[in-house]
Parts: C-alpha cells; sequence; structure tokens
C-alpha cells in the first residue's frame, strides 16, 4: 500500500479499546482529546481499531464518532496481546506516519505506550489530564508529586504518544451526522513471547454505590481499620447513604470491590461525597468527579482532594468525626 | 533464578511542594524520603518468589541521587541478596527514558530471569520506566500485575492483570521476562534486625551513569503549576468542635441532613 500521507496534513491515531466486541467509553473521550489536538496543528484523526473481528466495533466507531476508522483483524487477537499490539500499531505508524497517537490510561493502554514508543522512537507522556501552551508549544498537561502539582510537558520531536486519564475530557460529539470511512484489512501477526491465556470477572460490581445519594468514602488517611467504624457511624448520619472508598482499602481487604470508587471501580455522581483521608490521586479523582457536593477531611492541607471540594476540613478524620458526630447528637435534642 | 527489582525513593506523600521561582520545577526538598509503595510491592513478590525457590537470587537496583543508598538498605534489610546503585543526581524533570535507558544498560551486561518493577512510582506516576526497559531490552512485559507463578519447567511465567470492571486477564510470558507490579497486592514484609545489621555493613555497587548508554529524553517538562480548584473550596476555620458545627451547617441547608 503507497504512503498515504499529506503533506500538507498530520496524521492522529486514536487506538480503540473495546471489550466482547463493545467500545469502551474511554475511546469518545480520546477523540475530544485529538480533536483538541488538532486545534493546534491541523490534523486528520484515525481511529485504529485492532480485533479478530472489526466489523461491529467499527460500524459503532464510526457512526458515533464521524471519524475515519482503520480497522485490522488479527486471527490471533481474540485476546488482547501486547506484543501484537505493538507490531501492528508500529507497521501502521511505518506507513501513514502520524504525529500523535492518542491512547486510554487504562491498564492495556499502559501496557502497550510506552513499549511502542521505544519502536517507533517516540515521546510518550502518560496521565494527561489536559493541553497546554508554554512557550508557543503544545504542552500536556499530567499530575505528578501526589496531584499536588501539574506538570506541563512537551516532545521534544514527533513523533508522540499519549496516555489520557478517563474522565478528563468530555466525550467527542462530531460535528456532522455522516458516518466516517472504514478501510478494514486482515493481516498475519503472531506473539512469540507473550501469550494470552484468558480474561474473566472476578470481581463483582453492583449498582448499590452508583445509585447511593450520599457516599462517605474513606482512603488511606483513616490510619487503622477499626476507624472505618467512623466512616460507617457518619454515613448512618445520611439517608440513602453507602460507604464507599479508595483502591488502597479494597486492595488490603478493609473494603469490598463494589464498594471502591475509582479509575479501576465505580465511577460515581451522588449529590454529596463526603472524601475521608483521601489524598485525590487522578486515579479516585477520575470516580468522583461527577459528585454534586464535595467535602473532603484531610489532615495534609496540601492534599490534592482539596482542589476537587467545595468544602475542605483540615483535620484529623479521628477527632473530626467524634466530634461531627457529637454536635449532631447535640443538635437532635 | 536471578530476580531483578527496581526501586525507587520517593518523598512522602504529605511532603508540601514548592513551585521555583522559574516555575520550571518545584523546590529540592528536604523531603523525607521512603520506598516507593509499587516497588516495596514488587520486592515482596521476589521475596515470595524465594521463600519457594531457596536457590533464587535477588538484587535490587536504584536509579537516583545519594539518598537512594537507603532505600536499598532498607530493600536488603527486607532480605534481597544485593544492591546495585546507578548513582545519578539530575535536577528538574527526570524522562522516563533516561532512566530506563540505564536500567535496561545494565540489564544488557547483567544477565536476570526475571525482573520486577513497581507499577508506578508514586510522585511521576508515569508507569513507564518498566515497559521501557522491556522494549528496549527485548522483553516480554505485562504491566499492573497482581499475581504471579512461575513455570520452572516450561521456563514461563504466568501474570495476571486487573482491568476494569472487576475483570482480570491473564498471560503466559516466556523467561527472561518483565513484570511490572501493581501496589498492595501483597504485604510488604518488614525488614528483620538481623538483615538490617548486615544491610548496613553490605556494599552497595555503585554505578556510575556515565559507562551506560543513555537514550534521548524524548520529552521535557516546560513548566510546573499548581493544579487549578475545580470547586469553590471553602475551608473551615476553628476548633475542632466549631468546624463540626458549620459542616453540620452547611449540610443542614444544602438538606443533606434532615
Amino acid at each position: 500500500m503507497a504512503a498515504m500521507r499529506k503533506p500538507d496534513k498530520k496524521i492522529i491515531f486514536i487506538i480503540a479499546e473495546h471489550h466482547e466486541s463493545r467500545t469502551k467509553s474511554i475511546v469518545f473521550e480520546l477523540a475530544a482529546c485529538a480533536d483538541k489536538i488538532k486545534k493546534f496543528c491541523p490534523a486528520e484523526i484515525k481511529v485504529i481499531i485492532l480485533e479478530s473481528e472489526t466489523e461491529k466495533l467499527s460500524f459503532e466507531i464510526t457512526r458515533a464518532t464521524g471519524l475515519d476508522a482503520v480497522a485490522i483483524e488479527i486471527n490471533e487477537l481474540a485476546l488482547y496481546n501486547a506484543e501484537i499490539y505493538k507490531t501492528v500499531i508500529n507497521d501502521l505508524a511505518e506507513e501513514y506516519f502520524p504525529s500523535f497517537i492518542v491512547i486510554g490510561h487504562t491498564a492495556r493502554g499502559l501496557d502497550v505506550a510506552s513499549g511502542l514508543a521505544v519502536r517507533m522512537k517516540a515521546a510518550c507522556i502518560t496521565g494527561v489530564e489536559g493541553l497546554s501552551e508554554a512557550g508557543g508549544r503544545l504542552c500536556f498537561k499530567r499530575q505528578m508529586f501526589f496531584g499536588k502539582i501539574n506538570a506541563h510537558i512537551a516532545a521534544g520531536s514527533e513523533p508522540l504518544i499519549i496516555t489520557v486519564q478517563p474522565g478528563s475530557f468530555e466525550a467527542y460529539k462530531p460535528d456532522s451526522a455522516n458516518p466516517g470511512r472504514v478501510e478494514t484489512r486482515r493481516v498475519e501477526c503472531f506473539a512469540e513471547l507473550t501469550r494470552a491465556t484468558g480474561i474473566r470477572r472476578c470481581k463483582f460490581q453492583d449498582s448499590s454505590i452508583s445509585e447511593a445519594k450520599v457516599i462517605i468514602s474513606a482512603g488511606n488517611g483513616i490510619g487503622e481499620k477499626e476507624n472505618l467504624d467512623l466512616i460507617y457511624r457518619m454515613a448512618d448520619v445520611f439517608p440513602g447513604s453507602t460507604v464507599g472508598g479508595s483502591r488502597i482499602l479494597v486492595d488490603r481487604g478493609w473494603l469490598e470491590y463494589r464498594q471502591q470508587v475509582g479509575l479501576t471501580g465505580a465511577r460515581v455522581a451522588p449529590e454529596l461525597y463526603i472524601a475521608c483521608g483521601i489524598s485525590g490521586a487522578s486515579q479516585h479523582l477520575a470516580g468522583m468527579r461527577d459528585a454534586g457536593f464535595v467535602v473532603s477531611i484531610n489532615k495534609d492541607p496540601g492534599a490534592a482532594i482539596f482542589n476537587e471540594s467545595d468544602v475542605c476540613i483540615v483535620e484529623d478524620l479521628k477527632k473530626f468525626i467524634p466530634a461531627f458526630l457529637e454536635e449532631y447528637g447535640k443538635r437532635e435534642i | 533464578m536471578k530476580i531483578l527489582v527496581c526501586v525507587k525513593q520517593v518523598p512522602e506523600s504529605d511532603s508540601s511542594f514548592i513551585i521555583d521561582d522559574l516555575q520550571k520545577w518545584v523546590c529540592k526538598g528536604p523531603f523525607s524520603y521512603k520506598m516507593n509503595r509499587f516497588d516495596e510491592s514488587a520486592l515482596e513478590e521476589a521475596l515470595s518468589v524465594r521463600d519457594k525457590d531457596k536457590s533464587a537470587v535477588i538484587d535490587v537496583l536504584s536509579v537516583g541521587p545519594e539518598t537512594s543508598k537507603d532505600i536499598i538498605r532498607r530493600a536488603l534489610g527486607m532480605g534481597a541478596d544485593s544492591g546495585i546503585h546507578i548513582l545519578c543526581d539530575m535536577d528538574g524533570y527526570v524522562s522516563p527514558f533516561l532512566t530506563a535507558s540505564y536500567i535496561s544498560s545494565y540489564m544488557k551486561e547483567n544477565h536476570y530471569d526475571l525482573v520486577f518493577t513497581g507499577a508506578m512510582s508514586e510522585d511521576y506516576m508515569q508507569g513507564q520506566v518498566g515497559p521501557i526497559a522491556a522494549e528496549m531490552t527485548g522483553l516480554p512485559c505485562v504491566s499492573f500485575v497482581v499475581k504471579q507463578e512461575i513455570s520452572y519447567g516450561k521456563k514461563s511465567i504466568y501474570a495476571e492483570r486487573e482491568l476494569d470492571g472487576g475483570l482480570i486477564e491473564s498471560f503466559e510470558l516466556k523467561l527472561p521476562a518483565l513484570l511490572t507490579i501493581q501496589g498492595g497486592i501483597n504485604k510488604p514484609r518488614y525488614p528483620s534486625l538481623s538483615n538490617m545489621l548486615r544491610a548496613n555493613r553490605a556494599e552497595i555497587r555503585t554505578i556510575s551513569p556515565d559507562i551506560l548508554s543513555k537514550n534521548d529524553p524524548k520529552q521535557i517538562n516546560l513548566r510546573v503549576s499548581v493544579p487549578e480548584k475545580r470547586r469553590e473550596g471553602y475551608l473551615l476555620s476553628g476548633s475542632v468542635q466549631e468546624k463540626a458545627a458549620k459542616l453540620i451547617r452547611i449540610l443542614s441547608q444544602k438538606a443533606f441532613i434532615a
């Protein structure tokens, strides 16, 4: 196939993430991010779809986004395989010369992005939450230092691969209702060192946390497991409430997986979210940014969660929650 | 089984970070440092391999300034066999391509069957050094691993990774391989007193980056900023009791509590 590079226009690749032939919602956020990049430098967007069968995915994506897609069917990709992804995308890059490759900041996205960058001799910026400009250059904003600082990073040269933090861009809405074009091809590619052995559901989510009107959420700052009791006692004050928490407490087995809020847990939008001892790393914020009203209690005045809060309380929650319960008790009498 | 574990020193999470006058980076400490939480889990995975296979040897490697020796000693205290320190004290943002190129340059000279790194560092949160080092050395790699098991007969390693929605996907990689380990998947052991005594006397092999090949950093940090407030951020003042009373008033006004 002839090189399709247009000299006047750059190319942006979006790598589609999917599961069981369904497009992950992050793909539409990636499209929004790519569209923003286009405003800095005119470019043509192509969604890259890799699967053993791509018809359903390409139909869905090109209709929802109006963007063109290149669908590559590979028998070996009935299950995701990083080695095949890297090889195939690298081959496509040698054909289309993309200036940017936009990937989700997800477990799979991160699995592919940096290794692909090495192959393509590309730069790679992960966890991108926004675009900015510094010194006339396009920069990518990402969190650092526990979310207390934003860094604005630019590529030294093209191409650049970025991974985009879920929840950072609003899903892309196309200007026109015309579906994009699809170019489908089948290629052969085998992985030599990596064999995908399966995918299974091991933890179950129920909708209780997503439906709760009020979530009292606990993070690493609660200290001892016994202090969880305070969180539950606080939750008792609010009708229609439930207890949630950050990943670290779920890992420790202090909370159930269905209670986990954040990137690998639930994305919630309660009317009230009370964050207790949560530092506010982007992985957690991605799960609670849509909350109506946010109250945060943390003894670290610099905690990133305070930037995402309507009410900030700098206190040790071991002292604050008992005081809160006491004041609440007084009030009822 | 020869295992390399890469560890990094990170500032404590409650440290305050002050942006320098040029708004290029954060001011240098003094920070109190600790071992990156993800790397602790990576080291614990390696130690659990050696618990079962006594012949396994675990080396820990850190790229960083002189103070990184403290976490190397801690790793030795936890049970690692020997420590390697690629001593480089760089100001400002350090590209993952640079760090990974030092590690991969070391890996090319020293054979390991298995390399574990943390899935990311708590301070930079890039999740890149492991996968880049794997690619540079031609090793298969799985990131964000929550469970691993070596198959000695097949010379391979089985690894599971968590996706969103409670899904687990699994892979089998030919050895040698590199896994980046998710934090919190195990309970990192505390250094024992006898190990710590040994660790304090142990010779840490220090390598100058000058003798290692180095990659173009590929990307530059142009400036840093304080994250903008996305909400009002009304700060309650007063004693604990006063703050509690204020919060109750606010929540009552908003009809969250009756």
